[in-house]
């Protein structure tokens, strides 16, 4: 046996030997320069998105796990991080034409353009089915997505585009062009808009709920907060739904609302165009823009004339806000609120780290944060804020030039400035592309960007 | 060696339903404490109200109710020579929202949502530790573990057990 191995690897040897003694004759052509192909760089089209994931990576909710090969578990995932402290490109994102993206505690949804089937896709925590069921074994739903999967909801026509996202603490809200709204994940509180079921399981659960129209209106907008659900309507109405113990569905009540209700108050006879909301308290917009708000008010982000710690109904801080002018974007925290006006001033209230100095502190009234800080000065004028988002404790602005500043409670580095520590003030975080968007969660935070070439 | 000292720890709906979470208090529980018990249960309306007695008539009493009914909680009877000081501590400050400046590395101010869904509850006192224990575990006998349990716990060999949850003899 051993001879004959040893003369098999010796022929092997001869061989390669032969290949590197061989050289090719060069023959030149004459006019090769023009036969060559013209090389041009890629350039994008305006439709282009690049999206930046950083924050909490351990619940899977960035979607930047990529699965290796042979090892099992957990290890067997490249881009193995447990917090990403600066923006990191999302490579499903890539792959796909992302139009609309949400964040919610602990997972991301982001819809997808194409006429197939899907057209949803999720990952992170999936304890309640809020990114819906996924079970590679039959039988054993997926708790965790560490890597973005289709989620299945059963479109009447296949044509009908995803226009709105939203995600709770644990509940999806899907708006679809022309068939309503449907909902995904946990319906404890009736967030999903549903009959309340004490006793249903969530987990491994394939329910989706549809809601076509309310009070005979198209919905147009949607928004989440971390219980309860928003709805806008054509006619500029606000239906809500889910927990109110804090007053935040504004129906005038403290209780569970299972099927979506239009909000009481003062914003019965406007016309809204934007809600904002993250955690307990609601802010709305209207077309004038001006300023009405409800739900929880314990730091005085909804202040009312006599101290209450709840208002479970729409108020109108027209008053409160008097002397800002024209408020074109509004943001809600955990425990401040956040407004951009016309001219591009930003203005914060309530408690936290607001931006304004280096200590936690509480205002009363709007506080305007130095336009310095978000990049206008001389040499820069035209420089505004356009956007505005909230975690719980951090804050993100975005300016007409695409820039992105973030601020507030660094929780899991959620601000993305390459740190975990507070940031006191708003700070340019580094992302190579225009900024465009910015969705803020719990601990992880989502840009949608548009390309610079 | 000083004697032990009991406390429940409840590992509130929305802590629960985060797998991390639920992984990174579990480890400090079985890390600093000794497990005595464990169970997870689904509240209505009706028990979350009894249990929380308390605070019934505050403004947040609804609030508190209708979230510790929303969804499964775990329940820790623990056992420290410092348990509820101790866990307490741990957890921080109640109010997520201050909690997470003044003490960013507690469990409430790396887990808390809102001043409500502040991630656990520990007891307070002696008193309130051993009527919330029995409200939860009415077959526990504090007059047994005063007698028998607690000296085994702290001096006998113990192990513990990952699929109960809890210390056990180590036979």
């Amino acid at each position: 046996m051993r001879s004959v191995k040893s003369f098999f690897g010796l022929n092997r040897t001869n061989l390669i030997i032969c290949r590197n003694v061989t050289t090719k004759k060069k023959i030149t052509i004459p006019d090769e320069e023009e036969q060559l192909p013209i090389f041009q760089y890629p350039i994008s089209k305006s439709s282009d998105r690049r999206v930046y994931v950083w924050g909490m990576a351990e619940t899977g909710a960035l979607g930047i796990h990529m699965p290796g090969r042979g090892k099992r578990g957990r290890k067997s995932y490249r881009n193995d991080f447990s917090l990403v402290w600066y923006p990191m490109r999302s490579s499903f994102c890539e792959r796909f034409d992302v139009t609309q993206i949400a964040c919610g505690y602990g997972f991301t949804v982001a819809a997808v353009k194409t006429d197939e089937q899907h057209k949803l896709f999720g990952t992170g925590i999936n304890t309640d089915s809020q990114i819906g069921y996924h079970a590679p074994r039959m039988g054993h739903p997926l708790e965790l997505l560490l890597s973005p999967a289709p989620i299945y909801i059963p479109y009447k026509s296949l044509e009908s585009k995803i226009v709105d996202l939203a995600a709770g603490r644990a509940h999806t809200v899907i708006l679809t062009d022309n068939e309503g709204v449907y909902t995904l994940g946990n319906n404890a509180y009736g967030q999903c808009g549903r009959k309340i079921n004490p006793n249903e399981e969530y987990r491994g659960s394939m329910v989706s709920y549809n809601i076509q129209k309310l009070g005979q209106e198209k919905i147009v907008n949607v928004c989440c907060g971390q219980d309860h659900t928003l709805f806008i309507t054509e006619s500029g109405k606000v239906y809500s739904c889910g927990w109110g113990a804090d007053g935040q569905t504004g129906l005038g009540t403290y209780k569970n609302q299972a099927f979506p209700a239009p909000v009481k108050g003062d914003i019965t006879t406007e016309k809204i165009v934007k809600v904002a909301s993250t955690v307990d308290c609601v802010l709305a917009l209207n077309d004038r823009g001006e300023l009405f708000g409800w739900g929880n008010s314990e730091y005085g982000q909804v202040p009312m004339p006599s101290k209450s710690d709840q208002v479970n109904m729409s108020y109108a801080l027209v008053q409160f806000t008097k002397g800002i002018g024209k408020i074109v974007d509004i943001a809600a925290g955990g425990s401040f609120c956040l407004i951009v006006n016309e001219q591009g001033d930003v203005f914060v209230w309530g408690f936290g780290l607001l931006g304004l100095g280096p200590n936690v502190q509480q205002s009363a009234t709007p506080k305007q944060i130095p336009p310095a800080l978000f990049g206008r000065n001389e040499f820069n004028p035209q420089s505004v804020v356009e956007k505005v988002a909230c975690g719980i404790g951090h804050l993100a602005a975005v300016t007409n030039n695409g820039d992105l500043y973030t601020w507030g409670r660094n929780r899991h580095g959620c601000l993305g400035l390459g740190h975990t520590k507070d940031q006191h003030f708003p700070l340019k975080v580094s992302i190579g592309a225009h900024v465009m968007q910015v969705k803020c969660s719990v601990d992880h935070t989502v840009a949608m960007c548009k390309p610079f070439v | 060696m000083e004697k032990l000292q009991l406390t429940l720890a409840i590992i509130k709906p929305h802590a629960v339903k985060n797998p991390v979470a639920v992984s990174y208090i579990r480890n400090v529980i079985k890390n600093r404490f000794v497990v005595v018990r464990t169970r997870r249960v689904i509240l209505d309306a009706n028990e979350a109200g009894d249990f929380y007695q308390e605070h019934e008539g505050k403004f947040f009493f609804n609030r508190l109710v209708t979230f510790m009914a929303s969804g499964c909680i775990d329940l820790h009877v623990i056992a420290h020579k410092n348990a509820i000081d101790l866990w307490r501590r741990m957890l921080g400050p109640t109010k997520v929202y201050k909690a997470q400046f003044q003490e960013p590395y507690s469990l409430r101010g790396m887990f808390g949502i809102s001043d409500t869904r502040n991630v656990a509850h520990g007891s307070d006192s002696t008193v309130s530790a051993e009527r919330e224990i029995k409200f939860f575990f009415p077959d526990f006998s504090f007059y047994e573990w005063h007698n028998n349990d607690e000296l085994r716990y702290r001096k006998g060999p113990i192990i513990f057990n990952k699929y109960l949850f809890q210390h056990v003899r180590k036979l």
